[in-house]
Order: C-alpha cells, then sequence, then structure tokens
C-alpha cells in the first residue's frame, strides 16, 4: 500500500516534471532564421526587431544568422527554426515539400518584388555583361538567385556557357560582401540582390559608392519569410498579423523605415513562379 | 715677432675644433652605421613576420580555392587595426606555385589567376628564387625589402605569401640621424671654436709676455715676469725670471771687470810710460851731474849733450806716439782710399829706393769708404814697422782690396820676420825688439782696428819676412742729412 502510494508519487512527480519541461520549451525563444537575403551587418536593428516581434506575439524572438541558404531551410525541415527569411530560390525549389509554408513577402518599391544587379567597379571599363568574358565574376552562393542563378541563366540565354563564361568564379555567401568584392576590385563584376544593393546605398553607400550597375534584371518575387509547417497555428497567426500589421505602428514603421521596406504584405505562392523557372540548372 | 702669436692664436682653436668635430662625426657616422643596420635587420624582420603571417592563414583558403576569403584574409593580416598598422608595407600577396596571383592587396593591378609579372620583367629571377625558397626568407630590392613565406599544407608548398616593405622609412630616419650628428659637428666644431680661442689667449698670454720680456732683455732691459701659474708655463716664467737675473748678473759683473780692466790698462800703460821715460832720465840726470861736476871739460859737453839730446827723442817719440793714439781714437772722417795716397808719399820720402822697393798696390774703388784718420795712422804704423824690419833692404808690398763687405789691407815686407815666441806679444803696449822702439805702433794698430769693428792678422817667419793683414767692414756713405 506505501509502495503503491509511493510509486504514484513517483510517477506524479515525473509527469508533473515533463509538462515542466514541455512548458518551458513552448515558452522558449522563437528561433527566426536570417540568411543572405538581408543586410545582416546591422545587428541593432534586428535586436530591437525581434523584440517588437516577441512583444507581438507574446514570446521572445531570437533571430539567428545562417551562412546558406541551404542551412536555413534544412534547420526549419529540422525544426529547429520557427521562422525563416530565405531566399525566393530556394523557397522556389523547396516549397513542394511542404514541410514550410509562404507567411509574408516584403514591398520593397511598393511592389513585392526585386531584381538582380549586374555590377563592376565604378572606374571598370566595361559596359556589358557579355565584356566580363574571361574576367573574375563574385557569386553570392549556389542556392542564390539573384547572386547565381540569375546571371548563369542570362549567360545561357545569350548563347554562353556560364561555366566557361568567366576566367575565374568564386563565393561569398553574402551580397554586401560579393558587393565589397566589386568595390575592393578583388571580382570584375557580380550579381547582386537589388535590395541589398538599394539598402547598402541608403545606409551605408561606402561600398556602393564603389560600384556601377551595368544592367538589371527582370522583376522576381521578393525573397519571402516562410514558417515551418509544424507549428502551432496561433503562433504562426500572431507572427503574421505582427509582420503585416507592422506599417499600422509607429515603431514598426520606423523598423520598416530602417530596414527600407515599405511593409510586409500576404501573397500567393505563385509570384515565385518566375524563380521557379531558373531551377533548371543551367 | 707679433705674427706668432697671432697665428697660434687662431691655429690652437681651428685645431682643437676640427679635431673635436672629425671626431664626433667619426663616432656619429659609425652609430649612424650600425643604428642603419639595426634598422634594416628590424624591417627584414617585420617583412618576414608579415609573411610569416599571412602564409599562417592561407593553406585552408588556398587548398579551397576561396579567394575572396583569401583576400580577406590577407588584408586582415597587413592591413589589421590602425595601431597595428605596418606602415612601410608597400605590397602583399599571396601567390600559387607558378607565380599568379592567388590574392593581392591591388587587384585591380593585380587580378587573380594570373601571373604576377611576365618573364621579361626586371624582377622574375629574384621572384623565381622566392618561388624556390622552402623557409621564409628576406630579398633585399632598390628602396624596398621583401619577406617570402611559403605557404604549405600536409608538407605540401601550395603557394607563396610575399610582402614588400618600403625602406624609405629607413632612409628617412637615416637622414634625420646623418642631419643630428651634421647638427653636432658643427656645434661641437664652434665649442671648439670657443673653447680654444678661450684657452689659446689664456695660454699665449704669459708666452706673448714671455717673448717681450726676452726681446726687452736682449736689449738691456730686465723685467721680472708676473708668476700666476703653477702650470710648464708658470714654470717657464720662474725659469725666466732665473735665467734673466743670472744674465743681469753676468752683465754687470763683465761691466766691472772691464772696467777694472780699463783701470788695470791704464796703469799698465802709466807704468810702461814711466819705465820707458825713466830710461833715458837717469842717463840724461847723470849726464848732467857729471857735466855740473865737470863745467869746464868741453870734452865732455862734447860728449854727453848728444846722449842727453837722444833720451829727450826717445821721450818725445813716446809722447807723439800716445799723443797720435789719443788723437785718432776719436776720428770719426769717413773717405775713400784717397787719402791713403799720402801716407804712400811719406813713406817713399822716408825710404831709400836704393835698397827698398816699395810696391804700391791699390784696387779700391770710390765706393769703399773707411774711417780715413784711423786707416792712415794702422797703414803708416804697419809700413814704418815694415821698413824698419828691413835695414839691409828688400821688397814693400802695400795691397788694398775689398773682399765682399770687407775691407782688405795688406802690408808684406821681406825683413827679418818676429821670433815665434815673440809672435803673440807683438801687439802688447811697450813691447819692442828695437832699442829706438817705444812698444806702442802694433799696440795703436790693433787698438784702432778693433775700434773700427775689424781685425788683424799676422802671418810671419823669422828670415822670410812678415806679412800684416787688416780687415774692416766697409762703411756705408753718410747720407746727408735734410735741414
Amino acid at each position: 500500500m506505501i509502495f503503491s502510494m509511493l510509486r504514484f508519487a513517483l510517477i506524479f512527480a515525473a509527469a508533473l516534471s515533463s509538462l515542466a519541461q514541455a512548458a518551458s520549451a513552448a515558452d522558449g525563444p522563437i528561433r527566426f532564421g536570417l540568411t543572405a537575403a538581408v543586410v545582416r551587418e546591422n545587428l541593432n536593428l534586428y535586436e530591437r526587431w525581434a523584440d517588437y516581434l516577441g512583444r507581438k506575439v507574446g514570446r521572445p524572438v531570437e533571430f539567428v544568422q545562417r551562412r546558406t541558404y541551404r542551412e536555413a531551410i534544412e534547420l526549419l525541415r529540422t525544426g529547429e527554426h520557427d521562422f525563416s527569411w530565405v531566399c525566393s530560390f530556394p523557397y522556389a525549389k523547396y516549397r513542394d515539400e511542404k514541410f514550410f509554408g509562404l507567411m509574408a513577402v516584403p514591398v520593397f518599391e511598393g511592389k513585392p518584388l526585386y531584381r538582380a544587379y549586374l555590377i563592376v567597379h565604378k572606374d571598370s571599363p566595361i559596359r556589358t555583361f557579355e565584356e566580363l568574358q574571361g574576367r573574375v565574376f563574385a557569386y553570392s552562393e549556389p542556392d542564390s538567385n539573384t547572386g547565381y542563378a540569375v546571371p548563369r541563366q542570362m549567360l545561357f540565354d545569350a548563347g554562353k556557357n556560364p561555366d566557361r563564361f568567366f576566367r575565374q568564379t568564386f563565393f561569398t555567401y553574402s551580397h554586401t560582401e560579393t558587393i565589397e568584392a566589386v568595390a575592393e576590385r578583388v571580382a570584375d563584376g557580380a550579381s547582386v540582390d537589388s535590395y541589398v544593393w538599394e539598402y547598402l546605398a541608403r545606409r551605408e553607400p561606402r561600398l556602393t559608392a564603389n560600384t556601377r550597375i551595368i544592367s538589371r534584371s527582370k522583376d522576381y518575387g521578393f525573397p519571402p519569410l516562410v514558417y515551418r509547417s509544424g507549428i502551432d497555428e496561433a503562433l504562426r497567426q500572431r507572427m503574421t498579423d505582427a509582420l503585416l500589421g507592422m506599417d499600422q505602428d509607429s515603431e514598426g514603421r520606423a523598423l520598416l523605415d530602417e530596414l527600407v521596406l515599405d511593409r510586409f504584405s500576404a501573397a500567393s505562392p505563385s509570384l515565385f513562379d518566375g524563380v521557379s523557372l531558373n531551377l533548371e540548372r543551367r | 715677432m707679433r705674427r706668432v702669436p697671432l697665428s697660434l692664436s687662431i691655429k690652437l682653436p681651428l685645431v682643437l675644433s676640427v679635431v673635436v668635430s672629425v671626431v664626433a662625426a667619426t663616432i656619429g657616422v659609425a652609430m649612424l652605421d650600425r643604428d642603419r643596420q639595426r634598422l634594416r635587420e628590424e624591417l627584414n624582420g617585420r617583412a618576414v613576420l608579415l609573411a610569416r603571417t599571412v602564409a599562417a592563414i592561407a593553406p585552408e583558403p588556398v587548398l579551397r580555392g576561396d579567394p575572396w576569403a583569401l583576400f580577406k584574409s590577407l588584408r586582415q593580416s597587413v592591413r589589421g587595426p590602425e595601431s597595428a598598422r605596418e606602415k612601410a608595407l608597400i605590397s602583399a600577396m599571396v601567390l600559387d606555385p607558378q607565380g599568379r596571383v592567388l590574392a593581392h592587396l591591388e587587384p585591380a593591378a593585380f587580378p587573380i589567376g594570373l601571373p604576377v609579372m611576365r618573364p621579361d620583367s626586371p624582377e622574375w629571377p629574384r621572384l623565381q628564387a622566392e618561388l624556390a625558397a622552402r623557409v621564409p626568407d628576406v630579398f633585399e630590392g632598390d628602396g624596398f625589402v621583401e619577406g617570402v613565406a611559403p605557404v604549405q599544407a600536409s608538407g605540401y608548398t601550395v603557394g607563396l605569401a610575399r610582402v614588400r616593405l618600403s625602406t624609405g622609412e629607413l632612409d628617412q630616419q637615416t637622414a634625420a640621424a646623418a642631419t643630428t650628428v651634421l647638427l653636432l659637428s658643427v656645434g661641437m666644431a664652434v665649442i671648439g671654436i670657443i673653447l680654444g680661442a678661450a684657452w689659446s689667449i689664456r695660454t699665449l698670454r704669459p708666452l706673448r709676455l714671455l717673448s717681450r720680456s726676452m726681446y726687452d732683455l736682449g736689449r738691456g732691459i730686465f723685467r721680472p715676469l708676473q708668476v700666476s701659474r703653477r702650470d710648464e708655463i708658470g714654470q717657464l716664467a720662474i725659469s725666466f725670471n732665473e735665467m734673466a737675473a743670472e744674465i743681469e748678473d753676468k752683465r754687470r759683473l763683465q761691466s766691472e771687470v772691464a772696467a777694472n780692466e780699463k783701470v788695470l790698462a791704464l796703469g799698465r800703460i802709466a807704468a810702461g810710460v814711466a819705465h820707458e821715460v825713466n830710461n833715458p832720465l837717469a842717463g840724461m840726470l847723470n849726464c848732467l851731474s857729471t857735466l855740473r861736476a865737470e863745467k869746464n871739460d868741453p870734452a865732455l859737453v862734447a860728449r854727453y849733450l848728444p846722449l842727453i839730446e837722444s833720451g829727450l827723442r826717445k821721450i818725445e817719440a813716446l809722447v807723439k806716439d800716445l799723443l797720435i793714439e789719443l788723437r785718432v781714437e776719436d776720428a770719426r772722417e769717413i773717405v775713400d782710399s784717397g787719402c791713403l795716397e799720402d801716407v804712400r808719399d811719406l813713406v817713399n820720402a822716408e825710404i831709400d829706393p836704393r835698397l827698398i822697393e816699395f810696391v804700391w798696390d791699390n784696387r779700391l774703388g770710390a765706393d769703399d769708404l773707411f774711417n780715413g784718420p784711423k786707416m792712415q795712422q794702422i797703414l803708416l804704423n804697419l809700413l814704418r814697422n815694415a821698413v824698419q824690419a828691413m835695414p839691409d833692404g828688400g821688397r814693400l808690398l802695400c795691397r788694398l782690396r775689398r773682399d765682399g763687405s770687407t775691407l782688405v789691407f795688406e802690408v808684406e815686407d821681406t825683413g827679418h820676420g818676429i821670433a815665434k815666441h815673440d809672435l803673440s806679444r807683438i801687439f802688447d803696449p811697450f813691447f819692442t825688439s828695437r832699442p829706438a822702439g817705444t812698444g806702442l805702433g802694433l799696440w795703436i794698430v790693433l787698438r784702432l782696428a778693433q775700434s773700427l769693428g775689424g781685425s788683424v792678422e799676422v802671418d810671419s817667419a823669422p828670415g822670410r819676412g812678415t806679412k800684416f793683414r787688416v780687415r774692416i767692414p766697409q762703411e756705408q756713405p753718410r747720407v746727408p742729412q735734410p735741414a
């Protein structure tokens, strides 16, 4: 009798402790992945944005910088991240696997669209993409739309072999560093995210001032913010509301202003159909 | 006399300043050289260290083929934070083993993937040597040093880190140090001049005083020097004072001796005169007393009167000679040899031309001037002596000539000559070998010759004759003083 009571007590205690653990897991910070799609240099801005979002959703939000898109995507799949701001290329590539969903798209200069900028050094004699033949070209990363897929697609469309066109290529894993590589003349040319270039041109023109845009690509759906499929529906809704409502309060507007974005909007996955066309590996 | 201290007082500070500045410059240059060597080694060390730093972080991006990461690492290693930045940096790069650029601090000028230089570049041989380096090394070039370090991974050389530092800073520092040395040397020279001047003034003043005192001493003025120092110069002054005092004593003693000698000579002459007068006087007095006793003996008068006259003549001759000496002693008349013709005529009149052949050889010109009365007396005395030395006749030669600025008067006879033991005495007063002689003739010759600053030589051998030679300095013509 005493044993059975003791056993019950032990089981009860164990159940209590596991409950407590579950509760603490649920109350832990929401991990929000960031990638090369955004400018990662202004840490202070992301801290304040995380704080803002945390207050809106009722749980602390933590932005986590990830070096590659693949890393960010995989961490969504494993469940380590609940949300992520990824490039439109991995979005288009993995959206059919359904382990994440489209939550919001930033509106940049009035539209949820962006494009690739082909840049060279401001003193470079190069005027056209074709003139970069035999030169050094900087890519962002293999899973980047504007930083890899778009220029290769453009070369392919022009009848060139993207693998042989340049003398040498390298990856910087950051649009900002790609711009820097051109500004330092390590690379003769590069293709970068128009949002990152414009952001830097407004916030830190030191680098972009040394670069010149020689060509702009067609528009693509802006790198979207996605949620993990298994996430609590209420949390997802709160996060979506928080993002979409940012332009409704002054603090949110100030943050958007710093991000050089108009607002966040809901969008249809079809926005990224253009990106999907680049999925054909050239 | 005044130029010596003047030049010394310049020479001394100059020499001092030259020595000081040469020493300063030598030490300065030696230190400069050492300093430059040390700075050079330090620069070489910095170049190698930078190359090694680059080589240490290069393998990973080199193997991964990531030029951007390599560039960032290179930039980070050589530029670093502002404070630690290498100011002498000219260039830094990572090359692959073939000399192609993997990363360069100036990507615009040295694009990645291309050779860093062409084979026809003058630096190509050095590049090859650098690429062959298996350990970090330094290569020196014109105006730079290059530190190289192989980039190694798993024992394989996958590239070369190459950092070039300018020696400009080195040159600047050397130039600055050289300027300091130069200024220091000049400063030392100035200090040397000032010190040298002060020193020479201090040293030379007593020397100048000493010099003046010596000059004065030579003119018979003795002023003792002030002895204010204890060093060698003080000793010199003390010695000078002692020497001057001694000279002064000696001079006083000499003048006393000379005065005594004069008195003695006077006494000797007086005694000689008394003696010479006394001899005939005694004879004459004897004659007189005999005559007084035998008044009426005419034979005695006839016998004694000539004796008395002879005694009186002798006294007369003596007095005449003494008077001549006194008269001529103060003569000052400067004339040419024309006045000596009188002497020739006088002697010609006194000799018997049948016995004596008199040869007169005057080679003096109108410019050969001398003291006429004194020279007349000298020549007359010598010629008369010569005539008297040849009672049996002979040849008398008188030759007058000039030898440089000296006038030479020679009188030569072929008489009996002078005995050897008499030669040292012939100039003594009252010494004579003739009964009628006064012994004053040659004494007068010597005195007059000496008063003219001249000398008398005699060359004689018994039976062969005698030759007197008088040398006197030529007189300068008296320029009439303007009224």
